[in-house]
């Protein structure tokens, strides 16, 4: 049997989900649980957005990993997703945990060659 | 867990290690199987105690006869520390039976350390460091996975395991199944990455500072504005000539058939 | 300082067996005449080796690092430290490891009690007489007692003289502004001496008194004038001699090394560039057996502190009232740009001795793409005959190694001591060790050797030519001859009639060595072999037919072309990292980063293509001299097709393969041809005599932009001047 399993896949141990309907599921239940979230934590913490622009970066946070097919990994991000959401709804993250999803004091890098020249020297 | 606790009384009840038990009775007295080496002169190095390895030896000959489906290797490290590398499912019997044996009772979870060697197909290790205080002796017991197999968590064995699994999870991201309470410990909330990981760089990779427009503390990522030191501490010379010959750091104990 | 690991060492040992064989020659000429090995056993590990091998060559051979030091690799035997004391089984006494050939069937044991009883009393006695001043020394860190003491030394002390009444103190000595000593810390392994008259050829080093009143010095006061007196600081295991410049500057555990390639003469020696908080804090070699072994001459080490002076720091535009002054880059651009559209194809370039390959295919490009061909080196080469279409023709063919190997070599118009120290050096090896005969034709100058002087004037060579001078016999009838010509004299206006005759001179010669080449051109900067290879037009005189509008300047400071060559409304770009001559005429200023500043390829003299790596970053708003160029073909409208290095590289690869092909000298050929095109050459020799610009050692110094910012190498001047006045 081990010989078997050897040759064809290698067998790993789920983390949560046996399956990819199970871990799409579960990707689900967590968008939902923070969909809901969303209007007390935009009334709990002090920030500069409105729900909705809490909603396109929660879409914009799970598309990021729209690609990923593995369901371990999956369900890794879901459980650190969970995390991050217990810790937002029980208000011990703060403003400045919040507000860096959105990146706001980031300054996008140049891509071509021209301006990457002008600003720094790479 | 029931399930386990019995096979574990199972396994102590069958006949083959009750002999192991009586044997193990007088694990007290040495067997006296190795040889004496010769006495450690050099004032630089650590003097072991011979007694307490040998002791340490036959019990750990003697749980691998008791658990052979979970224990893969039996070793003395530095000389008198007894170390038993299990596989990553027997974390909670070989923990249940340590503590609850009458000739081990490694009551104490004194530690769990994480170590990451990415080369290896099962990068990272986990060491669980317990104490008999019944005994005054500490093992070790190692296993190992990689970031995406969980571990069963020793909570219900242990309670102090609580707050070392979710240090381990924090610093490393191996995930701990059927913990209680898996969540950051030492980490910012919001942080990305497992720091004590190797591929983790030094400096991170982000930086926090307090920006006075948005009045608040902002999280950028790092731009490390003077070199980072790095110290060169090599000599084209031999460092430690006198511990050419120095003894092996690890030593393999032999266990069942292999014996 | 310059310490190898025991690996590294052993395989430059395996790299050259050429070099074993020269040490071990004169410890038995008769070993060398049957070469069956002998087997001796090292730790009881048995190893074949040669005949005439001594113990420490032999337990390298296993692998097995005997503590020395005195011994060197490179230089005589002494056998004066005695730290290389192994047992011999059956010796009564344990032996030198450093000066003892082994005798068949040896066992040698070099971890026995003995042997480290023995060590332990070595470093015990200079110990004994060595001051305890580690923390405030210079090779603190890197300094082969500290280690060995620490390795091999006794872990007790018998020390008890805590008044300090005994130990021995001597005087330091003055050696000039490079090295700086420390003479108590001397522990007379006499490496510097035997460097001193075995490699520069410099006699002054010597010891005086005996016994615990034995010192090292120069007898009288005097600098140590030599061009290749640095690496004497790097053989020094102690900190008795060490670097003055360096002093009190950084740890060597604290600093990061850069490998990187000399660029201030034309041989390209490798170096090791260390740096600290983003500055160069020393200049190291690294070994190269093929060129500069693992020597490096003076101004390459030591004239990086002109890296930090009379820099370009950011773009510049001279104003209505004439003066030069501060702009963005995107200003400066802009006005460059737009003189080069409205010049159109009207526009010129000259690259310096510093410019790198790629800066030079950007700057290639990018005339090209607006029409002009104008593209020049600051330093000329004969145009007739083959021209700089063969590379034979401009390449030192047989390769600086190759150098020792000749049994005569003649040279014409070239002070190599100066242009070239270690193709000197080589030279000098093959004198010392080789029986190597030199002849030169041109100005008389001390190259630290003896050699014939045939007189200055080009009639010689014209005699040599006919076959009608005494030396001719002996140029036709050497096995290995070589014929160095100095790139200087080919600049002359009759350089393509020289280079022709010199070419009839070698075709006939007979050298008995198959792929020996005779003919070689010695070249005094490192951007001219990439530059004639890439296309570049020697010389500037197109520049002066054409009368540019534009002139692109990459970092030619020789003052070759004055403002006055160009029309009234002409426009001078600089690009280059120094404010030297170029930058004083100049219209715009563009700051590029040096040599130490930037990843970038160099092919030197022998036509080995090289490349440096970044140590530090430009210092301002100075950027990558090619990254200007494509910045600049954007805002002009004609984009260049290479954002990265990567890219540019691959550009490289299409315009020459071999400029690519790092480490590796791509051979060179056609040497008939190159003769048989040159007989169309119509100009003669005419009799003004050879003449080159470095004749003393006080020129060697200051040559290009870099060292001639450099306050070091001002110092060394200052200092030979004043030598040459005292009376020793």
């Amino acid at each position: 049997m081990a010989q078997v399993a050897r040759d064809g896949l290698k067998q790993v141990r789920p983390i949560l989900s046996l399956d990819r309907d199970e871990a799409r599921k579960r990707v689900l239940n967590l968008y939902k649980a923070w969909y809901r979230q969303l209007p007390y934590i935009v009334r709990q913490y002090d920030i500069p957005k409105n729900v909705n622009d809490c909603r396109n970066k929660l879409r914009e946070e799970f598309t990021k990993h729209k690609d990923i097919r593995d369901i371990r990994i999956i369900d890794m991000l879901v459980i650190k997703g969970q995390m991050e959401l217990k810790e937002t709804v029980n208000i011990w993250k703060q403003k400045g945990h919040i507000m860096s999803y959105f990146k706001e004091t980031i300054e996008p890098k140049p891509t071509d060659f021209l301006s990457k020249f002008l600003t720094s020297k790479d | 867990m029931a399930s386990i606790l019995r096979q574990i009384t199972k396994t102590i009840r069958s006949p083959t290690v009750q002999n192991g038990v009586v044997s193990s009775v007088t694990r007290l007295q040495s067997t006296a199987a190795d040889k004496v080496p010769p006495a450690e002169t050099r004032p630089t190095v650590r003097k072991f105690d011979f007694i307490a390895r040998s002791q340490l030896t036959d019990f750990g000959k003697y749980v691998a006869d008791c658990l052979p489906k979970y224990i893969q290797r039996v070793q003395i490290t530095a000389g008198d520390e007894l170390e038993l590398l299990i596989v990553p499912e027997g974390v909670v019997p070989v923990l249940q039976f340590l503590k609850d044996h009458h000739n081990s009772q490694f009551t104490n979870l004194t530690d769990i350390a994480g170590m990451d060697v990415p080369s290896r197909p099962y990068r990272f290790e986990v060491i669980y460091n317990i104490l008999s205080v019944r005994f005054n002796s500490r093992i070790r017991v190692k296993t190992y996975t990689d970031e995406l197999t969980p571990i069963d968590s020793c909570n219900e064995v242990h309670k102090a395991a609580n707050w070392y699994e979710r240090e381990i999870w924090d610093m490393y991201g191996v995930f701990f199944a059927n913990h209680p309470d898996l969540r950051r410990i030492l980490t910012d909330y919001g942080f990305e990455g497992h720091p004590f990981r190797k591929d983790f760089p030094l400096s991170g990779y982000v930086e926090v500072r307090y920006d006075d427009e948005k009045k608040r503390v902002v999280i950028e990522p790092l731009e490390l504005a003077q070199e980072f030191r790095r110290f060169e501490l090599s000599a084209p010379w031999e460092q430690f000539p006198k511990f050419r010959n120095a003894p092996p750091a690890i030593e393999e104990v032999k266990t069942g058939d292999k014996q | 300082m310059l310490r190898q690991s025991l690996t590294k060492v052993l395989n430059g040992a395996q790299l050259s067996p050429k070099h074993i064989a020269l040490i071990t020659r004169s410890a038995s000429d008769q070993a060398a005449k049957k070469p069956e090995k002998i087997e001796v056993f090292i730790d009881d590990i048995p190893v074949q080796v040669e005949p005439g091998t001594t113990v420490l060559q032999a337990a390298a051979l296993v692998g097995v690092e005997i503590p020395r030091f005195c011994y060197h690799e490179r230089l005589a035997v002494a056998g004066n430290c005695r730290m290389c004391l192994v047992e011999v089984e059956k010796s009564p006494k344990p032996v030198a490891a450093c000066a003892m050939p082994v005798m068949k069937g040896w066992r040698i044991k070099t971890d026995s009690e003995l042997t480290k009883k023995a060590r332990e009393g070595i470093m015990e006695f200079l110990l004994v007489n060595h001051p305890l001043d580690c923390p405030i020394c210079d090779q603190g860190g890197e300094c082969d007692l500290q280690d060995q003491s620490m390795a091999f030394g006794s872990d007790r002390s018998r020390f008890t003289d805590i008044d300090h009444s005994g130990k021995r103190a001597v005087e330091d000595k003055d050696i000039g502004p490079l090295i700086k000593t420390i003479m108590t810390r001397c522990i007379h392994c006499t490496r510097c001496i035997r460097f001193a008259s075995e490699v520069a050829g410099v006699d002054d080093l010597g010891t005086t008194g005996r016994g615990n009143d034995m010192q090292v010095g120069t007898y009288v006061e005097k600098m140590f004038l030599s061009e290749l007196s640095g690496n004497i600081i790097d053989l020094c295991p102690v900190g008795a001699l060490t670097s003055k410049p360096y002093s009190f500057t950084a740890r060597p555990w604290e600093i990061r090394k850069i490998d990187s390639i000399d660029v201030l003469d034309a041989v390209g020696s490798n170096i090791v560039v260390s740096t600290r908080t983003g500055e160069v804090m020393r200049i190291m070699p690294r070994v190269n057996e093929e060129i500069n072994e693992e020597w490096l001459p003076d101004k390459s080490r030591f004239s990086y502190d002109g890296l930090k002076r009379q820099r370009l720091v950011t773009p510049m535009l001279r104003d209505s009232k004439g003066e030069l002054k501060p702009v963005d880059w995107e200003v400066a651009l802009l006005t460059v740009a737009k003189q080069i559209k409205n010049a159109g194809s009207s526009i010129g370039a000259i690259a310096g001795g510093l410019a790198d390959a790629e800066v030079l295919v950007a700057v290639k490009d990018l005339l090209n793409r607006v029409g002009s061909e104008a593209l020049c080196t600051e330093h000329t080469f004969p145009l007739d005959g083959s021209g700089t279409d063969l590379r034979s023709s401009y390449l030192l063919n047989n390769k600086i190694a190759g150098a020792e190997e000749a049994d005569f070599v003649l040279l014409i118009g070239t002070n190599p001591r100066l242009e070239a120290p270690l193709l000197n050096s080589r030279l000098r090896k093959g004198y010392v060790h080789n029986e190597l005969d030199v002849a030169l034709i041109g100005p008389k100058v001390d190259l630290r050797y003896k050699y014939a002087h045939l007189g200055d004037s080009p009639s010689i060579l014209q005699q040599l030519v006919s076959g009608q001078h005494e030396v001719s016999k002996k140029l036709k009838s050497a096995k290995k001859p070589l014929i160095i010509v100095g790139s200087e004299v080919l600049e002359r206006v009759d350089g393509g009639a020289i280079l022709s005759a010199v070419q009839k001179l070698s075709a006939s010669t007979s050298p008995e060595v198959e792929n020996w080449k005779v003919l070689n051109v010695l070249h005094k900067v490192a951007s001219q072999v990439a530059a004639l290879d890439i296309g570049y037009t020697p010389g500037v005189d197109k520049i002066r037919e054409l009368n540019p509008k534009v002139l692109l300047l990459l970092g030619a400071d020789e003052a070759s072309i004055e403002k006055s060559d160009l029309p009234n409304d002409g426009f001078i770009i600089y690009l280059g990292h120094h404010g030297d001559h170029g930058a004083a005429v100049a219209d715009a200023i563009l700051p590029g980063a040096a040599y130490t500043e930037k990843q970038a390829t160099y092919v030197n003299t022998e036509g080995r293509a090289q490349q440096t790596l970044v140590a530090v970053s430009p210092p301002g708003r100075a950027r990558e001299d090619w990254k200007i160029i494509r910045a600049l073909s954007e805002i002009v409208g004609a984009t260049l097709p290479y954002d990265n290095l990567n890219e540019i590289r691959d550009r490289l690869d299409e315009v020459a393969p071999h400029l690519t092909r790092y480490g590796a000298a791509e051979n060179a050929n056609f040497f008939k041809q190159a003769e048989a095109l040159s007989k169309s050459i119509k100009t003669q020799i005419d009799n003004t005599p050879f003449d080159v610009k470095l004749k003393e050692l006080q020129d060697y110094y200051m040559t290009d932009s870099i060292s001639r910012a450099s306050p070091t190498m001002a110092k060394c001047v200052q200092a030979v001047l004043k030598q040459k006045q005292s009376k020793y």
